[in-house]
């Protein structure tokens, strides 16, 4: 083997495109140098091909790869972890186009970038991400095939075209598979990527992280009813408690992971709906008050927070059952009381003392709580995204000097004040409201509609959820946060583009909304089809059935389609009958993917001396064949079919392999 | 046997230089116990080729010189009265020879030309009530001019059926002709021709050549041709079994020619142009020569195997 098979201009040409397919939806996730780095190897390359340039030394390459190991580790901080690992996926992916210089060099190349391809969705998975993949995945199928063409072929299209329908064809396998084949939990976790769920509620909250929450249009989750959907103001996705106050921060209680679970009973009308959530990276789930879902691996907490065992960090579907009027935690036990108690041992003492002055005037909680939402109302408190900085008693300097804040100021003051008073009460976190998708039938819930609001308990009546941000912005409830700050015009301020500003614009709005649900679709449908979906839909389908009928199912399924493809594909009906003419044909196959086509009027001599004046490498076989052939099928001779066949399997082992492409004139 | 053929066709080709495919195909023609016809201007060879043939072959020659006003007695022979025996003595005319020449056989009217045919079809001749046996073996060469030239009487398609082959010897190569430029007279050549094979020889040849194996695969190819010619309606009529026949002798005799005792279809190919070429006639011109045209269209379109 002194000259390895080159790889031909089409499939390079291929290599290319795909490259910079596959590479494009991630370059928002790779750091800049990569892009260099790639258009580098790409001229590179193709001066080599040119024999403008050498292919590089070991020195250059070995250079070559310390300094995208270094690259790797100074833009990523390791050279491990999901983030870094990508990225040195991709710089090898780069490499070894530079590399490359024989046909097994370029099936490394090609089945590296279907995985390159594959690692895309571990930072984005949307519905527009996979559509496109398919077109990188059409130019690596379109550069397999032309590594198998001759190296003198020329138009790149035919190939691509081919590519195109092998994929094309693929799409009835894909979708029995993607029904059928069952799901596995993963086999190791993985770490989510660095840069993905940036933007969530976090275990603890300083005022000042609600409002950067706010700036953010990006969607937290969806949801869907079962018939009517409640009434906005009633829409309280709780997320977390927070009980614990350090005199700046709130945050979650040691309390909150203790295995105990909750006490409450059912009264009243229960709602249904499901949730699609976006990945969070945090373990809670988010539901109305009192929630009970049928997701496995989770459980209702005694702060009735739901809690999986894992954060979620991909999207995750789960429905729900909620009862809105339930009793919650009629008896307080000691632990939990003194939690929903603790105050930091000084500060703010202005606070301190004018909830001593309204605990005497107010002996009931109710009354209390009833003064206190009064205060919010008739006092000149406004609400504001851009409040102004405290001093270190925070809440004595909202209360009673700025005046101005949101939800996460109201509720944290509101809670101090509660709880200086003597009753349990704590800070709970999530989303309010959200806006209703018509065109899917359901409520879109988005980062920006984050907010806080306050539980207090009362002996028998358990907890009861106020909201001191009603007092002082009655529309952030009613109707949401844009028509809460439409004086102030800070609503989505960094974000210009953002279509959420636009609402006004009715054809706008509409294209928006129907988008949104076509995402809807295929976060509910597509990615959340896993394991109990499945299931359900399967037993919908087949009534009671257990793995071993789903394999059943699956592989007869993939069996009949097989078998279909391949009647369509070999057309037995119209098979040789005559072995000695199928032999023949064979013949003629082999011969014609080395371009020498068999003509009709051609006799086996004829056609064998043509071929080996063509293939002079294999003359001997295809001569040996025809020889035989003819003594066979002419002289009489006894010689056995399996003899034939052993000499054409010999003559296949003699000649270069080559894939046919689609060609009119053997047909 | 087989290097004595060799030695008669490289014998020939030593006369006429540069028509191997030709002296070939006649050669095969005759071993095929086939007439053949060759057709082509004036001054081409056709008499130097049939001569150099007989010679070789060790056969008796005759030549007739057809013309308008040549008669069947000039032909087949007369009985002429003897005054001594007082009886009609039979004079055989120069069909009684082993190989005959039919010079220019177009130039003489048809009555004669039948004359001639019928007794290559019969291998016989009746004059007078007497039947006499034409020798064996008995060959005929007749040459024609193209028919476009002046004072011809075209030969009937019944009676070109009857020759095996038709050919054309053509123009010789460059090479070739330098040669002839060159060397001695063909016809001072022709006489220093020995005899190769005698009769006892050539008798067994032929009497092989039908013992060429032609298997079903072969026969398969021969009928799908002769099938085509039937079919398409390019062709104004199809072969007659007699040129079935006639292909697969002359097919037969090539394979033997080429030191094979079986027949593949390479061999049918070979000699196809020359076996029915007169025996086709293109349907969009049935009076004309579209012979080979027809001819190449089956070599290329029906499936050899």
């Amino acid at each position: 083997m002194s000259a390895l098979p080159t790889i031909p201009r089409i499939s390079l040409t291929w290599l290319l495109v795909a490259q910079a397919l596959v590479i494009l939806p991630l370059l928002a996730h790779l750091p800049l140098w990569i892009l260099a780095l790639w258009l580098g190897c790409a001229g590179w390359r193709v001066q080599i091909f040119r024999m403008r340039a050498a292919f590089p030394t070991a020195w250059a390459k070995g250079g070559l790869m310390i300094a995208a190991g270094l690259g790797v580790y100074f833009s990523r901080g390791s050279l491990v972890g999901l983030d870094a690992g990508v990225v040195l996926l991709v710089a090898a992916f780069l490499l070894k186009l530079l590399e490359m210089r024989s046909r097994r060099d370029a099936l490394v190349l090609i089945f590296l970038g279907f995985f390159v391809v594959v690692t895309g969705y571990l930072f984005d998975d949307s519905i527009l991400v996979a559509l496109f993949s398919l077109l990188p995945v059409t130019a690596l199928l379109a550069a397999l095939i032309g590594l198998q063409q001759s190296a003198i072929a020329q138009r790149p299209w035919p190939t691509a075209r081919l590519a195109g329908s092998l994929v094309l064809q693929a799409v009835p396998l894909m979708v029995l598979l993607f029904i059928f084949f069952p799901r596995f939990g993963p086999l190791w976790s993985l770490p989510g990527p660095n840069d993905k769920g940036v933007t969530g509620l976090a275990d603890s909250m300083a005022p000042a992280d609600i409002a950067d929450l706010s700036r953010s249009g990006a969607l937290a989750f969806r949801a869907q009813f079962e018939g009517e959907v409640p009434a906005r103001s009633e829409l309280y996705w709780r997320a977390l408690t927070l009980e614990r106050f350090d005199g700046r921060r709130w945050s979650q209680s040691s309390l909150a992971q203790s295995p105990q679970t909750a006490q409450w009973q059912a009264a009243g009308e229960s709602l249904r709906y499901s949730v699609v959530m976006q990945p969070s990276g945090q373990p809670w789930l988010f539901s109305l008050d009192v929630a009970r879902t049928s997701l496995d691996s989770t459980r209702l907490m005694a702060d009735f927070r739901l809690q999986r065992n894992r954060p979620v960090d991909r999207s995750l579907l789960y429905g729900v059952e909620s009862w809105p009027q339930a009793v919650r935690e009629p008896q307080l036990d000691a632990a939990r009381r003194a939690v929903t108690l603790q105050l930091p041992a000084d500060g703010d003492p202005r606070t301190r003392e004018w909830a001593a002055q309204l605990k005497r005037e107010h002996p009931h909680s109710e009354q209390l709580v009833q003064a206190l939402l009064r205060h919010f109302n008739q006092q000149p408190f406004s609400y504001t995204l851009r409040p102004p900085r405290l001093g270190r008693d925070s809440i004595d300097g909202f209360l009673f000097d700025t005046r101005s804040g949101f939800c996460a100021h109201y509720a944290g003051a509101m809670t101090f004040v509660l709880r200086a008073a003597g009753i349990p009460a704590r800070v709970v976190a999530g989303y309010q409201g959200g806006e209703f998708n018509p065109a899917g039938n359901y409520l879109q819930v988005r980062q920006f509609d984050a907010h806080a609001w306050v539980e207090y308990w009362r002996p028998q009546i358990g907890w009861t959820r106020v909201d001191p941000t009603f007092q002082v912005a009655p529309e952030r409830i009613e109707q949401g946060l844009e028509q809460a700050l439409s004086d102030e015009q800070s609503f989505l301020e960094d974000s210009p583009f953002s279509p959420l500003r636009y609402r006004q614009f009715a054809w706008l709005n509409q294209l928006r909304l129907g988008w949104d649900n076509l995402n809807y679709g295929w976060q509910r449908w597509v990615l959340g089809y896993q394991g109990t979906q499945q299931l359900e839909l399967l037993q919908r389908w087949f009534g009671q059935l257990d793995g071993r009928l789903l394999a059943l199912v699956l592989v007869g399924g993939g069996g009949l389609l097989l078998g279909a493809l391949a009647l369509w594909l070999f057309k037995p009906w119209q098979r040789e009958r005559d072995p000695q003419q199928r032999l023949f044909r064979q013949f003629a196959r082999l011969l014609a993917r080395q371009g020498v086509h068999w003509q009709a009027g051609e006799g086996a001599r004829a056609y064998a001396a043509r071929a080996a004046g063509l293939l002079p490498a294999q003359a001997a076989a295809i001569e040996a064949f025809a020889d035989l052939y003819e003594a066979r099928r002419y002289a009489g001779e006894a010689i056995a079919d399996a003899q034939l066949w052993r000499q054409l399997r010999l003559l296949r082992r003699a000649l270069p392999w080559r894939l046919r492409v689609a060609d009119k004139r053997t047909q | 046997m087989r290097t004595k053929l060799d030695a008669c066709l490289s014998a020939v080709n030593q006369i006429l230089l540069g028509k191997e495919p030709q002296v070939r195909l006649a050669m095969a023609c005759l071993l095929a116990r086939g007439h053949l016809l060759i057709e082509d201007l004036p001054g081409m060879g056709k008499t130097t080729l049939s001569h150099a043939l007989a010679r070789v072959l060790g056969l008796s020659f005759q030549r007739i010189q057809f013309t308008s006003d040549l008669l069947p007695g000039d032909i087949l022979g007369t009985s002429v009265f003897d005054k001594d025996s007082g009886q009609f003595v039979f004079h055989p005319g120069p069909i009684f020879a082993e190989l005959v020449l039919a010079d220019e056989i177009n130039r003489a009217t048809p009555k004669s030309q039948s004359a001639l045919l019928e007794a290559m079809e019969e291998g016989q001749v009746t004059i007078e009530g007497a039947t006499r046996p034409l020798p064996e073996p008995f060959f005929v060469i007749a040459t024609q001019n193209p028919v476009s030239q002046g004072g011809t009487f075209a030969l009937p398609e019944s009676q070109l059926d009857r020759f095996l082959m038709r050919l054309s010897l053509g123009y010789p190569g460059k090479a070739a002709e330098r040669a002839l430029l060159l060397g001695d007279s063909r016809r001072s050549l022709l006489p220093r021709l020995e005899p190769i094979l005698d009769h006892r020889e050539l008798g067994l040849i032929q009497a092989e050549i039908p013992q060429v194996r032609a298997s079903d695969a072969l026969i398969d190819y021969v009928l799908r041709l002769v099938d085509a010619t039937r079919t398409q309606p390019q062709f104004a009529w199809g072969l007659s079994p007699r040129g079935s026949l006639a292909l697969l002798a002359a097919a037969r005799a090539w394979a033997f020619l080429a030191e094979r005792d079986y027949v593949i279809p390479e061999d049918v190919q070979a000699v196809l142009p020359a076996v029915v070429g007169h025996r086709l006639r293109d349907q969009a011109d049935p009076a004309g020569h579209g012979g080979s045209a027809l001819v190449q269209w089956l070599l290329r379109e029906v499936p050899a195997l």
